[in-house]
């Protein structure tokens, strides 16, 4: 057994006896639940106002428009999810990858391991690896109860098209938990105080989701937590046109929801990017830019400190 | 009759220390950068809407026809305020649940809380300074924020305030203060309580994201015109008239929806705030008192949610074990 397998399967077994982990585990699995019945129960009333809508046009002549929703993919049913993984699936990655280092540090293992002949390099793989793990059991979680929630619904049919969409919606959902997970690792393993270790990953989270959009023209905060909403066109403006292009290529979080939209099938007609870069493009980079960050701080990671007063 | 004179003596240390070590500053500075980005946003976005109608006006007096066919829009600039509001709801909450978790480890991690416990003083007076200290500086950190959009808006806003305008903004500013106090008090609580003060951070945070963030989403995602990009309504294209009739249809599911939505203290925040500033289309132009008449339930729900927390707060015992910062 390598050294870096080693430690990967000490921290599973660590994030496994934890109450904390376990609790917001739970409530991701709560909310993915909550997120299919919501696209159900609020797909099925637009249905229901639309067939009462006809009896008004055929009333009054008018030609019936087509329902808005058998207009889009059934995928759609599940868009909630877009905005679950972004906000308690991230600040989930951020807590496991926390809680990675931190746990080590508090309970003084940290200068037992650098005490053995063990390099730093291993010590990240392990963590990096472990945390790929335990996110990616996440996303397997939601990916169940997704999948689960679309087969049992009886008006939905998908064919093999959809199910590969779907399986790449929640490999894009991996990616992107695991953006900030791999932040919070970093973080942990650079931070003088164990409240620093969790607060700059919060930060860049919060900053991402709701301040960077404003800024490139999703002028409103709350825009983040609508899955439609999130998506409204920035208005026509010179100014958002420039912000969008200098700043667009930055906003993580406009990315994944835009190429969550496209896989699921409801990213309006026409709409573009923010900016030049492909969203899957600003994605990778975010990933590799993280990916980096938590290598840095492992490799520079402090061996001697260790315990309840580290 | 108890000695109260060491509630604003600890109150005022607290603010002294906030001053000292700048999280006041820092506090301020974030709150001030997430509201004044939404509100240079949202005035680009007016003043792009008001060259569009002026473009339109032009050409419709070069054609010589009527300015009849297209209507001409009200600004109102206190509507400016409403991404201001929604960062105060969230990025704002986040700076006060931080706010109550450095208020709490202040004393846990310099050994200070078990000096204090040996004086002639109630854990009460203890709690109570403390609560009050966290809600002067949510006062004077939303007060930066508020005066600074006031000029903003004055200035940029094109069509200037007058003091019924700053009337309003006064009383947002007292409804922000209560809110923030009661997020204040959760990371205060929670950092005291837990065996470690991250954890109560942490535990803070969830329940941040779901009373600030899911419950409203929730109800949001559940409203019908929101699930269709532009809103059902404006797709089919249905008159305001048939939209009321078929919405009576649904009177069980929208009770269902915003029962969800007022479990939330940040919906009632949202909502009085909204109305006070004329956000919300139908309160535009209204005078305060219908609109208090209106609210005033919202308005309640806040004030004894911030009064409930902190008398939680205040009720719970210190508990001896968890004086320093890790036990």
């Amino acid at each position: 057994m390598t050294p870096s397998t080693i430690l990967r399967r000490h921290a599973l077994a660590a994030l496994a006896r934890e109450r904390t982990i376990a609790l917001v585990a739970a409530l991701f699995a709560a909310l993915v639940l909550v997120s299919a019945y919501l696209g159900w129960s609020a797909t099925s009333t637009v249905d229901a106002i639309y067939a009462s809508a006809t009896h008004w046009f055929e009333a009054n002549g008018k030609p019936v428009p087509s329902n808005p929703v058998t207009q889009g993919s059934p995928l759609a049913l599940l868009r909630n999810l877009t905005i679950y993984i972004s906000l308690i699936g991230a600040f989930s990655a951020i807590v496991i990858g926390y809680r990675m280092v931190e746990t080590d540090r508090r309970a003084g293992v940290l200068p037992l391991i650098g005490a053995r002949p063990l390099e730093r390099l291993d010590y990240a793989r392990g963590k990096v690896s472990a945390l790929a793990l335990a996110v990616g059991g996440l996303a397997a979680l939601a990916g169940v109860v997704g999948a689960a929630t679309l087969a049992i619904l009886p008006s939905v049919h998908l064919g093999p098209g959809d199910w590969a969409r779907l399986a790449a919606f929640f490999s894009l959902g991996w990616l992107y938990m695991m953006t900030f997970g791999l932040i919070a690792i970093g973080a942990s393993a650079r931070a003088r105080s164990e409240t620093v270790g969790l607060m700059v990953p919060t930060v860049v989270w919060l900053v991402l989701t709701f301040v960077w959009p404003a800024l490139t023209g999703n002028i409103l905060p709350t825009a983040a937590i609508n899955p439609i909403s999130a998506l409204a066109p920035a208005p026509q403006s010179t100014i958002f046109d420039l912000s969008a292009m200098l700043l667009g290529p930055f906003s993580l979080a406009e990315a994944y929801k835009y190429l969550g939209a496209e896989l699921m099938g409801y990213l309006p007609d026409g709409l573009p990017p923010r900016g030049a870069v492909p969203p899957l493009v600003v994605m990778m980079l975010f990933a590799a830019g993280s990916g980096l960050y938590a290598l840095r701080g492992c490799l520079k990671l402090d061996m001697t400190k260790g315990g309840p007063d580290a | 009759m108890p000695d109260l004179s060491a509630i604003p003596t600890i109150a005022l240390k607290d603010a002294r220390i906030a001053l000292r070590d700048r999280f006041l500053l820092a506090a301020t500075l974030a709150l001030v950068a997430a509201a004044l980005i939404s509100l240079i946003t949202g005035t680009v976005a007016m003043r792009t809407d008001v060259a569009t109608y002026m473009a339109a006006k032009q050409q419709l007096l070069a054609l010589g026809k009527s300015l009849g066919s297209i209507a001409a829009p009200e600004f109102y600039p206190l509507k400016l305020m409403r991404g201001t509001i929604e960062q105060i709801e969230i990025m704002g909450a986040v700076i006060a649940l931080i706010a109550g978790y450095r208020a709490a480890v202040e004393e846990r991690g310099r050994q200070t809380l078990a000096l204090i416990l040996t004086r002639p003083l109630s854990n009460w007076q203890f709690l109570a300074a403390k609560l009050l200290g966290g809600a002067g500086l949510m006062a004077t950190a939303l007060a930066f924020v508020f005066a600074l959009c006031a000029v903003v808006l004055a200035l940029g806003s094109g069509i200037g305030i007058g003091a019924n305008d700053l009337l309003r903004l006064a009383i947002t500013w007292g409804a922000s203060t209560l809110y923030l106090s009661a997020i204040f008090a959760v990371g205060f609580g929670l950092s005291l309580w837990l065996k470690s003060p991250a954890s109560g951070l942490l535990y803070a945070f969830a329940l941040w994201l779901l009373v600030v963030l899911v419950a409203p989403q929730i109800g949001d995602t559940m409203d019908p015109d929101n699930q269709v990009a532009g809103g059902v309504f404006a797709q089919l294209s249905i008159p305001k008239a048939e939209q009321t009739r078929i919405k009576q249809g649904f009177a069980t599911y929208e009770t269902i929806r915003n029962g969800i939505e007022v479990s939330s203290v940040t919906k009632h925040y949202e909502r009085f705030t909204f109305a006070v500033l004329g956000i919300k289309d139908i309160y535009t132009g209204k005078a305060l008192g219908p609109i208090w008449a209106d609210k005033k339930g919202d308005a309640w729900f806040l004030i004894l949610f911030t009064l409930g927390l902190g008398g939680l707060v205040l009720l719970r015992p210190i508990r001896a074990d968890r004086l320093t910062k890790e036990t």
